[in-house]
């Protein structure tokens, strides 16, 4: 049942990043982003990491994708076609690197040998909660990311404010 | 257009099969041939298209397949939440990267007319 829900995710995953690297329309590529980034939450439930998965759903399909879907309606008229030139680039700079990554996975893959039986996924919510205000383990981090945040709160409302006079 | 999806399938076939040649059980090198699919695909997005979103989109798609490894590699390694975390944190830092890339997205159609990467060649007026 779970691996029928890995290939499920995994098709819904790659076959979105697939129409978004394709499809002339960034739209169309906009709305495949969602779709990838959902199959990529449901990767992270069926690995069992049902928190992550949600947050995922909420920050990035919910959040991330729609103010992707407002920037492209505010600044996007046309369709471009892609150019021959960059093309060709493309595609030699990527099976250069899948090469790469190949060798890397094939590396990895020798050095952790033999998957025992894995336990079944536990709920990981209050695990992560007690790592996020455990002193001993991520509450700098923690602290840091919330300032960031602010940070970012006013950074982007300062410069994607509109009038350049006005002082400040 | 499909060519480098097409040349990315039976790499991820190989590693696959690969994997299954080293005896690990053939769910963790299926998790890393889907993140690798996303990565290379994320790439391509960004080197083809001249959109600054595009770009944007071909980060959010390399981010979301370095997450998949970490949370794999986390559940077939055993090393607890610890691969959970981190691929938290990088939702939050994606969530306000976007945020600050689309402002500047939206500041330099403002002054330039235009998001083409290729045509936004000055950092003033």
């Amino acid at each position: 049942m779970l691996d029928f829900m890995f290939f499920v995710f995994a098709a819904l995953a790659v076959l979105g990043a697939i129409v978004l690297f394709a499809h002339p329309s960034i739209v169309h590529g906009a709305f495949a982003l969602v779709a990838a980034l959902t199959g990529v939450a449901g990767l992270y439930w069926t690995l069992g990491a049902d928190f992550l998965g949600a947050a995922q759903l909420l920050l990035y399909v919910g959040g991330v994708t729609v103010l992707l879907l407002f920037a492209v309606m505010l600044t996007t008229r046309d369709v471009q076609r892609i150019q021959l030139g960059r093309y060709v680039l493309g595609s030699v700079m990527v099976g250069l690197l899948g090469m790469f990554l190949l060798q890397a996975y094939q590396g990895v893959l020798a050095v952790m040998g033999p998957a025992d039986a894995l336990p079944d996924p536990q709920p990981t919510t209050a695990g992560l909660g007690a790592a996020f205000l455990d002193r001993t383990q991520y509450l700098l981090p923690f602290e840091a990311v919330s300032v960031l945040l602010l940070v970012v709160l006013v950074g982007a409302v300062t410069v994607a404010r509109r009038s350049k006079q006005g002082g400040a | 257009v499909i060519a480098p999806a097409l040349m990315v399938a039976p790499a991820a076939a190989q590693a696959a099969q690969a994997a299954a040649q080293t005896g690990v059980s053939g769910s963790l090198s299926s998790y890393l041939a889907v993140s690798g699919v996303l990565f290379l695909l994320g790439v391509a997005t960004i080197l083809v298209r001249r959109n600054a979103l595009y770009v944007l989109m071909g980060v959010e798609l390399i981010l979301n397949a370095a997450n998949l490894n970490f949370v794999a590699f986390a559940r077939f390694g055993d090393h607890g939440l610890d691969g959970q975390m981190f691929a938290l944190f990088v939702v939050i830092l994606a969530a306000a990267e976007a945020a600050i890339a689309l402002a500047i997205v939206l500041r330099i159609f403002h002054d330039f007319g235009t998001i083409d990467i290729t045509r936004t060649d000055s950092l003033r007026d």
